[in-house]
């Protein structure tokens, strides 16, 4: 039958996946073997997302940060055509650098959001082992007043103890989506929970109803992580900044 | 927590299945091919239990039982048991594929006819629904799965379905959701009425009813610009009254294209059941006994084109009568007329005289003459005609009657559901 054999694609919106790798001299060794084979092996299932979601489709777009910052793509790519180039840990933790860098180009005129048929908001996984070594304020500044990086879901990994959790805090702007974790099989899972849950939920058109997709990204992802051993979400309760709360008082 | 292969899960009444294999997984669980005492069933399973609600809810529906057979309903509960709980359903089969698969055009209906069957057995699936006091809280793309071939449907992911007036907590996606569910209202008779009429109007024009200019416009697609782009500023693509919002050329294709080839009176429907009345006054919107209808009308002006031989719409209410395919004329002059129904006898046609997707006749040639068109009986019944001269005719399974003016048939008990329909033969 002619006519129907002539039906296209429903046009379908693009939603962009950001991860920000530390690759700073501390994630040398097993850390950063782990993120690139857990990444490597993520990517496939993002791809079967993708290709059966009429809402959107999903790209990729990694950048990694040291000394300096660096793009693996120059563009944001569709998971099928992400070939994974494995990243390299050494140097300083550039994370500043990274911000002003992602708030460049999450915009439509130069940047990687110029898709034809429109954008779902991007979602971005930081991961992280240490703290900032340079002036991340300003950046993270420039980042906090884009509005794609506003509505985008926000996600962050700490690896072991010495992450600054703090910092990742404020990138995400809660607590509760910053997951810490222990061991490296317990990072290598929550790389997978992480990517599939935030392109699950931020490429399909949201639920009607109360619930962000950042607090659903936030809910399942904690629901998941509570059977992962060596990993954790920051526990509401036990992150009243005293900070914070002298700030309230002053 | 996730079971291995091999693990047995304790049903409530007694028996175990045992894990053959994963087969998918979703937000809130897995799906794994189980034996059943010797039978391939599937099991949900879910990752975090939901509450006891919810379990109690389950428990219920699977008491009461299946609304109808589209459904693919919940048939055994698992004991609470490794942290949570899921539950039995039959599997789907191979041949049927989810919705967004003919959205994404990987499949397409092998036929107008098959579109029509998919459309009629939704708006059942929803009326049996209804019937049972449900309603459909987190109905999206993913819970259609559809035949190509016939348009057989399967509802799936029933276990979120609740009686009217409650939330599962678990919505659909806002683009399948009315305007007052959006806003962040619980879904009723009356939520699931319009999201019927949004799947219907997606499965007919492989579009959304409210992407156009306005939508393609939004760089963005946020949360925020989802609850007025299909909740508090939704404009219909083919508004009237509201050009604003119009498909792009390039962009929304397929319903371009499909939109000026459907009859007027679902083109009518559509533009009626999305318009800001409706939108706004839930209690406004067509029950699901009239969407049949409409449905049932379109398929009385589908015929098979007697030129090219390919499936055409005529519109009986345009005066519209040429091919959408070929362009040539089609001969409407011979009809059978059934109460306010006309169906058009045009050879190859099949005529469907209830509501169901079994066809009930169809018009052929009589075998020695290809001048000659008949009106084959393809129910399990015998028909009686009247001729325009007093005598009395029986027409058996399969035999047929010449298409001759005046020919009144009585269907007697051979039509489900619509016994001593009488029609009459205009030619
Ligand atoms: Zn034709």
């Amino acid at each position: 039958m002619g006519l129907l054999d002539e039906t296209v694609s429903v046009p379908r919106r693009t939603m962009t996946l950001f991860f920000l790798i530390d690759t700073s001299g501390s994630m040398e060794g097993n850390k950063i073997g782990a993120v690139n084979d857990a990444v490597v092996n993520v990517l496939p299932m993002l791809n079967d997302i993708s290709e059966t979601n009429p809402d959107a489709e999903i790209k990729v777009a990694a950048l990694e940060f040291s000394n300096g910052v660096n793009w693996l793509y120059d563009e944001p790519k569709l998971a099928k055509d992400f070939i994974w180039q494995d990243v390299v840990a050494s140097g300083l933790t550039s994370l500043g650098a990274a911000c002003s860098e992602l708030a460049s180009k999450l915009s439509r005129s130069g940047g990687f959001m110029q898709s034809a048929s429109g954008s779902f908001a991007p979602a971005i996984i930081l991961l992280s082992d240490g703290g900032p070594t340079d002036d991340y304020n300003s950046g993270l500044a420039k980042l906090k007043a884009n509005n794609w990086f506003k509505s985008a879901i926000k996600i962050a990994i700490a690896i072991g103890d010495d992450a600054d959790k703090d910092v990742l805090k404020e990138f995400t702007g809660s607590s509760e989506a910053v997951i810490t974790v222990h061991n490296i099989d317990a990072l290598k899972q929550i790389i997978r929970v992480v990517a599939v849950t935030s392109s699950q939920i931020g490429s399909k058109s949201s639920t009607a109803g109360e619930i962000t997709k950042q607090e659903q990204v936030v809910k399942d992802i904690q629901d998941a992580t509570q059977n992962i051993d060596g990993a954790e979400t920051s526990d509401s309760t036990s992150t009243i900044d005293s900070s914070q709360y002298i700030d309230d008082w002053g | 927590m996730e079971l291995k292969k091999g693990a047995r899960v304790n049903l409530t009444f007694g028996n175990q299945a045992t894990v053959i294999k994963e087969l998918g997984r979703g937000g809130q669980g897995i799906v794994y091919l189980v034996d059943l005492d010797g039978q391939r069933m599937a099991l949900k399973w879910y990752i975090t239990p939901p509450d006891e609600k919810f379990y109690k809810n389950l428990e219920r529906n699977i008491r009461q039982g299946a609304p109808s057979d589209a459904f693919i309903w919940p048939e055994y509960l698992t004991q609470k048991e490794n942290g949570s709980f899921g539950y039995i359903m039959k599997l789907r089969p191979s041949d049927y594929f989810e919705f967004g698969n003919y959205l994404l055009a990987r499949k397409n209906f092998k036929s107008f006819n098959a579109m029509l069957a998919a459309a009629m057995k939704i708006c059942n699936g929803f009326m049996m629904l209804h019937r049972f006091g449900y309603s459909y809280q987190d109905l999206n793309d993913g819970n259609f799965f559809i035949r190509p071939t016939d348009g057989d449907v399967l509802i799936c992911d029933n276990d979120n379905v609740m009686p009217q007036g409650e939330k599962s907590g678990i919505m659909g996606k806002a683009r399948y959701m009315a305007p007052e569910i959006v806003a962040g209202g619980i879904p009723d008779k009356y939520s699931d009425r319009f999201s019927l009429s949004v799947i219907l109007f997606m499965l007919f024009f492989a579009n959304h009813p409210f992407e156009g200019a306005k939508v393609v416009a939004c760089p963005c697609m946020t949360e925020t610009f989802e609850k007025r782009f299909y909740g508090s500023e939704a404009i219909f693509i083919y508004s009237p009254s509201d050009k604003s919002n119009l498909p792009v050329r390039g962009v929304h294709q397929n319903v371009i294209k499909r939109w000026p080839l459907f009859p007027s009176t679902l083109k009518k429907t559509f533009i009626d059941q999305f318009s800001e009345e409706k939108l706004w006054h839930p209690n406004t919107r067509m029950i699901e006994q009239e969407w049949e209808r409409i449905i049932s009308k379109v398929r009385d002006e589908l015929v098979v084109c007697p030129h090219c031989h390919e499936e055409t719409f005529v519109d009986i209410e345009d005066n519209k009568f040429k091919c959408i395919n070929c362009g040539d004329d089609i001969d409407v002059t011979k009809q059978l007329k059934l109460n306010n129904r006309s169906l058009i006898l045009t050879a190859g046609t099949k005529l469907y005289i209830n509501h169901d997707n079994t066809p009930d006749a169809e018009v052929d040639f009589f075998p020695s003459d290809k001048n000659l068109l008949v009106i084959r009986n393809l129910t399990q019944s015998c028909w009686h005609i009247d001729t325009p001269s007093g005598k009395v005719k029986v027409v058996n399974p399969n035999e047929f009657l010449p298409i001759l003016n005046g020919l009144k048939i009585s269907f007697g008990s051979s039509i489900k559901e619509a016994a001593g329909t009488k029609g009459e033969v205009i030619a």
